[in-house]
């Protein structure tokens, strides 16, 4: 199981009302796989991932997710939006939040049962957060907001994660947290996609990364994309050499 | 025949003071509902059109000023928003609907009153354009003056601050009082015309013609210019339409509805003559950006 | 209070106690949703675009309720086709469309004789005069939309929640939305008779809003919204028999009150509960 593909990218250019706004974006990943999507703002890492689900129309080359459509594969795949996109005033529990991932599996019109509220408080608890599943959901902070949306992810039970931005402006215990988790998803084949500008981050939790601005610079093993040439070329202007080969990118 | 259709129903004074206001609600209107068009703050134009009503009501059952009860009652209202809003625990859009719902029912019940409730209260509800007299024609300039100044004296400041909040902050400018500004101009306009189309149609004056001007310019200078004529025009166009259909064919039309049909009307021409310049133009856009990509 | 007795021996006024209440518990479970989805703004252009409907229906002989419903539908359709285009906001096209339909309504029933009687009875109600067909459209409507949105509830909210979570699942958003949008136009068209077509928008915003300020849960904000909502339209019928006002205005303003009762009492209760934290430590907090 952990050698199948998860997700093959064929040469895919998506589109919004026809005006195409990523291009040339080629390449795969096995189950158990993490893949960064690493570029500045705007350089189309949401709309990839929207791509990914279906959200977005592909108008030239392919998608293909577990084996199949985006559309048809929707429930298997997981998204974890950014937190601070949510609206904090909205009456709902955590609990109720992490339930919603099991929506597809309880059916239209059914209520969730005792199965399902366990599985939602143990997705709860793997993310550290079980003594908050009464309290409702914007009075959390930032960064366990994010932890309760991925905890969403873990109770759907998905076979791809889809993340956008995850560690935007979260505290050191949610991102040891998140960490932590998706190492656990990785080894039971889950496999991982997300956007970040965030380098450092990108090297941990991830071994292959996608490098883009509007089309693909580079698309292979993290170590070998990273690269101060690629990052240039991905960052043009803002990516700035520092003595020693490091390189910093203002994203 | 051209003399005929458009002199001929001037030659009244009535006709001649109800062409003057509806010229001038219409560039008034045009101008500021660029701004609420920016700020997309469509509703509460909306919110202000209702809650001046209880003041009109007030002010009509005691025999006071219509124009100074009016204003009272939208003053209060946009300080209540002002405040209220300011909590965070109430969404905006709710609040702006509790302030609708109860400022006009109270207007209501105040009408309710009077032993000529319907007839009364269609007569507030949607305005005497034909009738309007000198004295209202002097208070919509004295209104539209201090208006039209208060717009131009904070011109950038209020483009500034409908583009980005944030940065407004941030250089030192107190949002809150821009805010409010901005509101008291709108509720100056609509009490100016309420008398003349009535309370639930005055948002017509304010928004159709800027929305039409922004599918057209792109500047907002030139949107305020198109917005004020072709609100002008088309107040000018109803009154024509006004005067022939009841004169000439003994139509029995509603001066305010007719006016703002008019309105309507042009915006949708407006509309869909540029979404077939929009498709024409993207049609030739994408093949360029096809070429430009392979 | 006399008065008030005296009215409640006549099968008239039972009649329109029983309307105002049921379409005001109605009208404030279908708020929740309104609240929920921050559909203000369009619960009052829907108040403004049903009235064509409403006038339409009343001068061609058919009834209210269809017309009031059919007109409403298409609006909701029109705003959807005019907003398409990226260079308005959605806000300004409603203020078009609303303005345009209600001058429309109103141009309409300018033309027949009498017509100021009809135009207040349209726009304010007319609760002493509702027909038992009246009551029986109530009934059917409220059964209707409360099984539909009790039946996909959970949706519903994750539709208003997170759209592009919702989305990602495989949901199509659009028709949950449609699905509310419907239920909030069939509901205020039911609301006419009772509270006319302006203040329908009281009974579908304010109530909610009063129980969202006692509770953080979904479904006891519904049944407090449901519970407020049958008080306004109870408490304005009796102060408009005893006062000798405008029904549908007195029961809009009850629906005012009751939430400037519970601001202030919520509000107050808050500064409480904080003094007493601030006396037991900031560990809890």
């Amino acid at each position: 199981m952990s050698s199948s593909i998860a997700l093959v990218l064929d040469h895919v250019t998506a589109a919004y009302e026809r005006e195409p706004v990523l291009t040339g974006i080629n390449g795969s990943l096995r189950s158990g796989g993490s893949l960064a999507l690493i570029g500045p703002n705007g350089a189309g890492k949401s709309t990839l991932i929207k791509a990914i689900l279906g959200l977005v129309p592909v108008v030239s080359g392919s998608i293909e997710v577990l084996g199949t459509t985006p559309v048809k594969a929707r429930r298997s795949v997981a998204y974890v939006p950014q937190a601070d996109t949510l609206d904090a005033d909205f009456p709902v529990t955590v609990l109720q939040v992490v339930l919603m991932g099991r929506y597809r599996q309880i059916g239209w019109v059914r209520r969730p049962d005792r199965a399902n509220r366990d599985a939602a408080m143990r997705a709860l608890s793997e993310v550290g957060l079980a003594d908050r599943a009464a309290d409702r959901f914007g009075l959390l902070s930032g960064g366990q907001r994010q932890r309760v949306l991925l905890a969403r992810a873990v109770a759907q039970e998905a076979r791809l994660l889809l993340l956008d931005e995850p560690f935007n402006g979260v505290d050191t215990t949610t991102t040891e947290a998140l960490l932590s988790v998706l190492d656990r998803l990785r080894a039971t084949g889950v496999a991982v996609v997300m956007s970040t500008h965030d380098l450092s981050v990108a090297h941990l939790a991830c071994d292959d990364a996608c490098l883009l601005n509007k089309h693909q610079v580079a698309f292979g093993p993290i170590d070998e994309s990273l690269t101060s040439e690629l990052l240039k070329a991905t960052y043009g202007g803002s990516a700035l050499l520092l003595a020693g080969g490091a390189t910093i990118v203002a994203g | 025949m051209l003399h005929d259709l458009i002199i001929r129903p001037f030659e009244s004074g009535y006709m001649q003071r109800a062409l003057i206001e509806v010229v001038l609600l219409g560039v008034l209107g045009g101008i500021v509902g660029v701004h609420v068009m920016m700020r997309k703050m469509a509703f509460v134009t909306e919110v202000v059109q209702h809650t001046v009503f209880p003041g009109i009501a007030i002010a009509f059952a005691f025999g006071h000023s219509l124009l100074l009860g009016a204003l009272c009652a939208g003053a209060l209202s946009m300080v209540l928003l002002t405040v209220g809003t300011r909590r965070s625990a109430i969404d905006s859009d709710s609040f702006m609907a509790l302030l609708i719902a109860t400022f006009f029912a109270f207007g209501v019940i105040v009408v309710s009153r009077q032993r000529s409730f319907q007839s009364d209260l269609t007569a507030l509800l949607f305005g005497r354009i034909l009738t309007v007299d000198r004295q209202e024609i002097v208070d919509t300039i004295i209104v539209g003056a201090i208006s039209v100044i208060v717009l131009w004296a904070l011109h950038k400041e209020l483009v500034m601050r409908a583009f980005d909040p944030a940065y407004t902050g941030a250089l030192g400018y107190r949002i809150d009082v821009i805010d409010l500004v901005l509101n008291l101009v709108v509720m100056l306009i609509v009490v100016a015309a309420v008398r003349a189309v009535g309370t639930v149609l005055v948002v017509a004056f304010i928004v159709t013609p800027a929305a039409a001007a922004r599918l057209v310019f792109r500047r907002v200078r030139t949107m305020m210019v198109a917005s004020a004529l072709g609100a002008a025009v088309c107040g000018w166009i109803g009154l024509i339409v006004i005067f022939h259909g009841s004169i000439d064919h003994g139509w029995r039309v509603a001066a305010g509805s007719t006016i703002v049909l008019v309105f309507t009307l042009a915006f949708v021409i407006v509309w869909a003559a540029s979404a077939v310049f929009a498709r024409r133009g993207r049609g030739s856009g994408s093949a360029a950006s096809v070429e430009a990509a392979s | 209070m006399k008065t008030l007795v005296d009215s409640f021996h006549t099968a008239i006024f039972r009649r329109a106690v029983f309307e105002a209440v049921l379409i005001g518990a109605i009208a404030g479970i279908v708020g929740v949703h309104v609240a929920l989805r921050r559909l203000p703004f369009f619960v009052v252009a829907m108040s403004h675009a049903t009235f064509p409907g409403v006038v339409i229906a009343s001068v061609a002989g058919f009834s209210l309720f269809v017309g009031g419903t059919g007109f409403g539908l298409l609006v909701v359709a029109l705003v959807l086709v005019l907003g398409a285009r990226r260079a308005l906001d959605d806000s300004s096209v409603i203020g078009v469309v609303l303005a345009g339909s209600f001058a429309l309504g109103v141009l309409i029933l300018s033309a027949r004789p009498g017509s100021s009687t009809d135009l207040s009875a349209f726009l304010v109600g007319s609760v002493l005069t509702v027909t038992s067909g009246d009551i029986i459209t109530t009934i059917a409507v409220g059964a209707i939309v409360l099984a539909v949105l009790s039946l996909l509830h959970k949706e519903i909210v994750f539709g208003a929640f997170d759209r592009v979570g919702a989305g990602a699942l495989g949901y199509r958003t659009w028709v949950l939305d449609g699905v509310v949008l419907v239920a909030v136009t069939i509901t205020m068209a039911a609301a006419v008779p009772a509270v006319g077509t302006l203040l329908a928008v009281a009974l579908l915003t304010v109530p909610a809003m009063t129980a969202r300020l006692w509770t953080d849960r979904i479904r006891p904000t519904m049944a407090l919204a449901a519970t407020f909502g049958a008080l306004s339209g109870f408490v304005g019928l009796c102060v408009s028999a005893i006062w000798a006002v405008a029904a549908g205005g007195a029961i809009a303003l009850t629906a005012g009150v009751c939430f400037v009762i519970s601001l202030a009492a919520t509000t107050s209760r808050s500064a409480l509960q904080r003094r007493h934290a601030g006396v037991a430590g900031f560990g809890a907090a």
